[in-house]
């Protein structure tokens, strides 16, 4: 776009994961690489089911906005997103402010919408946004703005299954004592990143969580915490069921101002190969000017146990009965961290369709 | 029931069941004591079918089948069951869902429905009352944060519930306390007919006070040295694997 500022024309031509594959933030993700495959679809998900117990906004739900400017807003103490200098330059945005909504469980199929989204949220009524990037053919990537103010509180539920390419920049802005529960839901999909870059205020709490289960090609997500204010509490949980050869990345880095005494943040990604092709990269980063925190992160790679299979198997279960429940065991900590109940029935019986 | 013959079983090249043989009819409990590293627990694993460990020659016959041939949850679903020392934790997988996965595989096997829900909540709650363990516990996850003590009650709680032919229960007493170990011993003589037999491995003779054998074996270096009653593991206590070895 030509109206964009020097910054903005910088991060387009200079920090381009599509192009240049040695960025450090892009490492693993081989956005350069072109894996798309012909007919890539397999949703397993009951789209009926969702729509029953969700009130599912449309289009003219929105109002349209410009968000342009936040290409030099940039709040983060780090380079800008590729994703979303070129999402705010190439799309149009809508906006929506949740509050405008009685129902508890509100539905976006992000499918429908070719806009950058932004939403607001002012109180703190319990409410889950279910947010379905599912089939997403249009690999071009895509921004969502999650605007949190003061005592506010709100759950997200990501679903994406079965897309071919993905990338998908989050944004979140948590003013004081807000609360955000993010658990994201990627299974079946060939190519997919999730960016996810959080601001905290004072007492601010954030669990962003992350299911991924048997992706193709590459499964990775990306996350930048930062903890601005004292007291603030960030937990971070991503487990990954990896298959067939495939890789997941998990690179998260929590970044603690001078200011932001008491914070306390906790990072773990946990990833289960079963095979010796598949891969799991991780990669955990702190960054921490206060001298009073609390930071821990930790990382694990393994494979099914077999003395768990054994023990299944002295009680007469079979060994794939057995697989199941184990990796559902090592899952199902994902799903229960959601506070909605009907959407986390939901959510575990997608899960048992897919395993 | 069952029928060792001549036994030799190796992990990793090294040979620690040396030509074992051992022969337990239907309603007989045999003990089988020895020192550590003597093979017991190598027998147990054997018998239940666990990977790494090969047969370099020998047969096992339980109930007509060549038991060697069967995979491990084949082996458990033909009426054998193996109480660990050591039961595995299982992060994720609530107590009482294990428990109802186990019987339906059992069920499925003989040919059997899917247990009714109420069914076996009432067994369940039943058989647990028997072994004093709280409903609670049956809500954990399976074996995670258990004491030694609920550990092995969970053991003996599946083994009533899949009800076997053949119990082997390996060092069941270590880590118990007097009175879990009481309960634990009442919950096996419960299970105890003229229709099922156990193998008790055990160092001491205090759980055969509980658990009254029929037949008493010492094991030492992979094979059975001396075999006898219940004096036999009076005897023991008294003089030592050392000295019985000796005079073997």
């Amino acid at each position: 776009m030509n109206n964009l500022s020097s910054h903005g024309n910088k991060i387009l031509n200079d920090f381009n994961p599509f192009k240049n594959f040695k960025l450090e933030n892009y490492k693993y993700a081989q956005l350069h690489k072109d894996h798309t495959s012909e007919n890539f679809s397999d949703s397993s998900y009951d789209y009926n089911e969702l729509l029953k117990i969700s009130h599912n906004l449309q289009k003219t739900d929105f109002e349209e906005t410009d968000l342009s400017f936040k290409v030099d807003k940039w709040n983060f103490n780090s380079v800008d997103s590729y994703f979303r200098v070129s999402s705010l330059s190439s799309r149009s945005s809508l906006t929506l402010n949740l509050d405008n909504f009685s129902q508890e469980v509100l539905l976006v199929d992000v499918n429908h919408f070719n806009e950058n989204i932004s939403f607001t949220k002012n109180s703190s009524k319990n409410q889950t946004l279910i947010l379905i990037t599912s089939n997403i053919s249009n690999p071009e990537p895509r921004s969502i703005f999650f605007d949190l103010a003061e005592n506010s509180n709100l759950e997200i539920l990501q679903l994406a299954l079965s897309n071919n390419r993905s990338f998908i920049y989050f944004e979140i802005d948590q003013s004081d004592f807000s609360k955000m529960n993010f658990i994201t839901f990627q299974s079946n999909n060939n190519h997919i990143r999730n960016e996810y870059y959080a601001s905290l205020g004072e007492k601010c709490e954030l669990n962003l969580l992350g299911l991924n289960f048997k992706n193709n090609f590459i499964n990775d997500n990306f996350s930048y915490i930062q903890h601005l204010k004292p007291s603030t509490a960030s937990n971070e949980i991503f487990k990954s069921i990896v298959d067939n050869g495939a890789i997941t990345n998990f690179q998260g880095k929590i970044y603690v101002d001078p200011i932001a005494q008491k914070t306390d943040g906790y990072q773990m990604s946990r990833s289960l190969l079963l095979d010796s092709k598949s891969k799991a990269n991780n990669k955990p980063e702190l960054e921490i000017y206060a001298d009073d925190v609390k930071c821990s992160h930790g990382s694990t790679v393994a494979k099914l146990s077999q003395n768990q299979i054994y023990y299944f198997k002295t009680r007469g279960i079979d060994e794939q009965t057995a697989k199941n429940i184990l990796q559902k065991a090592f899952l199902v900590e994902i799903i229960e961290s959601l506070q909605n109940k009907e959407i986390k029935d939901f959510s575990m019986k997608l899960l048992d369709n897919l395993i | 029931m069952l029928n060792i013959k001549d036994l030799k079983a190796s992990i990793e090249d090294k040979q620690i069941i040396k030509g074992l043989d051992l022969s337990i009819n239907k309603g007989e409990v045999h003990a089988l004591m020895g020192p550590n590293g003597s093979g017991k627990s190598t027998l147990s694993y054997v018998l239940s079918g666990k990977e790494g460990y090969e047969i370099d020659s020998g047969s096992v016959d339980f109930k007509g089948k060549n038991l060697l041939e069967l995979d491990v949850d084949e082996r458990s679903n033909e009426g054998l069951f193996l109480a660990f020392q050591y039961p595995m934790e299982i992060p994720g997988v609530q107590t009482s869902f294990f428990l109802k996965t186990a019987i339906n595989a059992k069920r499925k096997y003989q040919g059997l429905e899917e247990i009714d829900a109420l069914e076996f909540a009432k067994l369940v709650k039943s058989k647990a009352e028997e072994l004093s363990i709280s409903p609670d516990m049956l809500k954990r996850d399976l074996n995670v944060n258990y004491s030694g003590g609920e550990k092995k009650k969970q053991e003996i709680l599946q083994m009533s519930l899949l009800n076997p032919e053949m119990a082997i229960l390996d060092e069941t007493d270590s880590g118990l306390d007097i009175d879990a170990l009481r309960i634990v011993s009442e919950g096996v003589n419960k299970l105890r007919n003229e229709n099922n037999s156990f193998l008790v491995i055990t160092h001491y003779q205090r759980l055969l006070n509980y658990i009254k054998p029929d037949f008493v074996h010492i094991i030492a270096d992979g094979k059975i040295v001396k075999s006898g009653n219940f004096s036999l593991a009076l005897e023991l206590e008294e003089k030592g694997y050392e000295e019985i070895s000796k005079t073997a």
